[in-house]
């Protein structure tokens, strides 16, 4: 009992230093890697087309749809249905990720709900599970009968899309909730409302983000293919159009946007990702 | 003076296909307020089960747990518990954590702001209050779990194997440290443990389990001087005696499984 400050400061340091002095170094590493393979892939492509190898047609290179982007004030379209590029990115990116909110807020709702309610769950669980198969883009059809042309629709198939896999993935994660967690919270007084909402609640949440990422790419896919039936904007209407027009440049330049917006929103459900699981190292 | 009392306590778990497990038979065992008690017990003898018994996570099978004459029904205000893996909320920082029963109970934010810092002073933590518990080594973590427990001000703190996954040094540091607030703040601490040298350094008495069904089988006081040393004279025979005791039950226990496997076989 005589050296209280020794006994404690031999356990004191931390053990997670957040970002070491190197760290920007191997991100700009990191970075550099990411793109060679995109610098020799668009050289050879460029190569290719400057020297009227065949499918330079089909396939203009990026100079070439970049420049059309360009030279169209990007805008695509006539008339009415003229629509400036950001704009189309903007919608495309507000249908998924709304969709995604709405699906990813629901589903958590309702599997705590089953989870909750015991027998219930034995009854919800068999539909839930039998709806959870169909892909989001066979959902369009029902989608565009019910809302009509337009946002409703969009948002509705991606919801269908992710909800049903969600509370499938939230009802496992609340099975998989550390009971010892549950039990320390009981034992310092939490009454069974409290458990679900100050336990089991925060617990899931990291696995079903996760979930809700997976499952991001093919919600993504639908809004496109949504928007290339029906829903008259977008990016995927962009390539649509320049499919009826027989315009490569601008199939490939809305191909070019679809990649990228993707993989932007992708970028930013990771950023989300780390807020949320923030008491986890990095994904 | 708040005494615990267990009279004839049995849990038996339901298995599979009406299999069930009886993990605990007729347990007897009462201690007194401000008591260390070590329970020591070879694996899967229901050690750990007993301390849920008594901090009402678990419903009993048969017989009787009171606290001062008062059965115990559900978890008790005065009765926490602190597991192995220090089971701190790793979405909550140090300061939630550590606050966490208060703000379940309610207490207002100012009394508890001021508890809790009170307690992360104490535990040398205050400057770690905002950090998460994966920044913090293993030994910091249990501190954590330890002030938790402390700041309800518990009569009993249930502590199942607390330390069993610290490396040697952090492990001794933090039984110092037990030691340390169990004479301050004077809780009735029950400490679940496999460790034999742990059990006769830290507790006022030690209560030996056997393995399936859990019984207690042994009661040893241990009237050594505190603070204790592992070299202190007389260590090696409360160590001796706890050994011998263990060893033969593990040995019963390994023979009842083989003669159970030899007559199933034939």
């Amino acid at each position: 009992m005589t050296d209280r400050s020794g006994t404690l400061e031999r356990i004191g340091a931390p053990v997670a230093q957040p970002q070491a002095p190197e760290a920007l170094a191997s991100w700009e590493k990191g970075v550099l890697k990411a793109f060679i393979p995109w610098v020799v892939v668009i050289a050879i492509w460029e190569i290719a087309a400057a020297n009227g190898w065949s499918g330079a047609v089909l396939f203009p290179p990026p100079s070439s749809f970049l420049r059309y982007a360009l030279e169209s004030d990007f805008r695509v379209g006539f008339g009415g249905d003229a629509m400036p590029i950001p704009v189309a990115i903007v919608v495309s990116a507000l249908r998924v990720l709304v969709g995604l909110a709405i699906g990813f807020a629901a589903a958590i709702a309702t599997g705590i709900l089953i989870s909750a309610s015991g027998a219930f769950a034995d009854m919800v669980m068999p539909l839930v599970r039998g709806l959870a198969p169909i892909a989001p883009i066979a959902w369009i059809p029902l989608g565009i009968m019910l809302f009509g042309i337009g946002n409703p629709t969009a948002i509705f198939v991606v919801f269908m899309g992710v909800y049903f896999i969600l509370t499938i993935s939230t009802v496992a994660a609340v099975n998989a909730v550390d009971q010892r967690l549950i039990k320390t919270a009981r034992s310092y007084g939490a009454s069974r409302t409290q458990v679900w909402t100050r336990v089991t609640f925060p617990a899931v949440l990291p696995q079903v983000f996760t979930m809700l990422r997976i499952n991001f790419f093919a919600a993504w896919m639908a809004v496109l293919a949504a928007e290339m039936v029906g829903v008259k904007n977008g990016l995927g209407m962009m390539i649509i159009l320049g499919r009826e027009m027989f315009n490569t440049k601008l199939i490939l330049l809305g191909m070019c946007m679809v990649g990228a917006t993707g993989y932007l929103v992708d970028a930013l459900l990771v950023q989300i990702q780390r807020r949320i699981l923030w008491w986890q190292p990095a994904p | 003076m708040t005494t615990l009392s267990c009279r004839h306590v049995g849990k038996v778990w339901p298995g599979a296909g009406g299999l069930s497990v009886t993990a605990l038979s007729d347990v007897d065992l009462t201690v007194e307020s401000g008591e260390f008690v070590a329970i020591l017990g070879p694996s899967g003898c229901g050690k750990s089960t007993l301390l849920e018994l008594i901090a009402g996570l678990e419903p009993l099978s048969s017989g009787r747990i009171a606290i001062d004459g008062k059965s115990v029904s559900g978890p008790a205000p005065g009765v926490v518990m602190v597991f192995q893996d220090h089971s701190l909320f790793p979405w909550l920082s140090v300061k939630d954590n550590v606050g966490f029963g208060l703000a379940m109970k309610k207490v207002p934010k100012p009394e508890r702001e001021r508890r809790v810092a009170r307690l992360l002073e104490r535990v040398r933590l205050s400057k770690f209050a905002n950090h998460r518990p994966h920044q913090l080594s293993g030994g910091m973590k249990q501190r954590v779990a330890i002030a938790r427990a402390l700041v309800e001000s518990p009569e009993f703190i249930m502590m199942d194997e607390p330390f069993a996954a610290l490396d040697f040094q952090t492990r001794a540091l933090m039984q110092r440290f037990l030691l340390e607030v169990w004479l301050e703040f004077k809780p009735t601490i029950i400490f679940v443990t496999h460790h034999i040298d742990e059990a006769v350094l830290l507790a006022d008495r030690v209560v030996v389990m056997s393995a399936g069904p859990g019984r207690i089988i042994e009661e040893v006081r241990i009237n050594l001087p505190r603070p204790r040393r592992m070299t202190d004279p007389g260590f090696n025979d409360f160590r001796a005696r706890l050994t011998e005791t263990l060893e033969r039950e593990v040995m019963r226990a390994h023979v009842e499984d083989e003669l159970r496997l030899v007559s199933h076989a034939a």
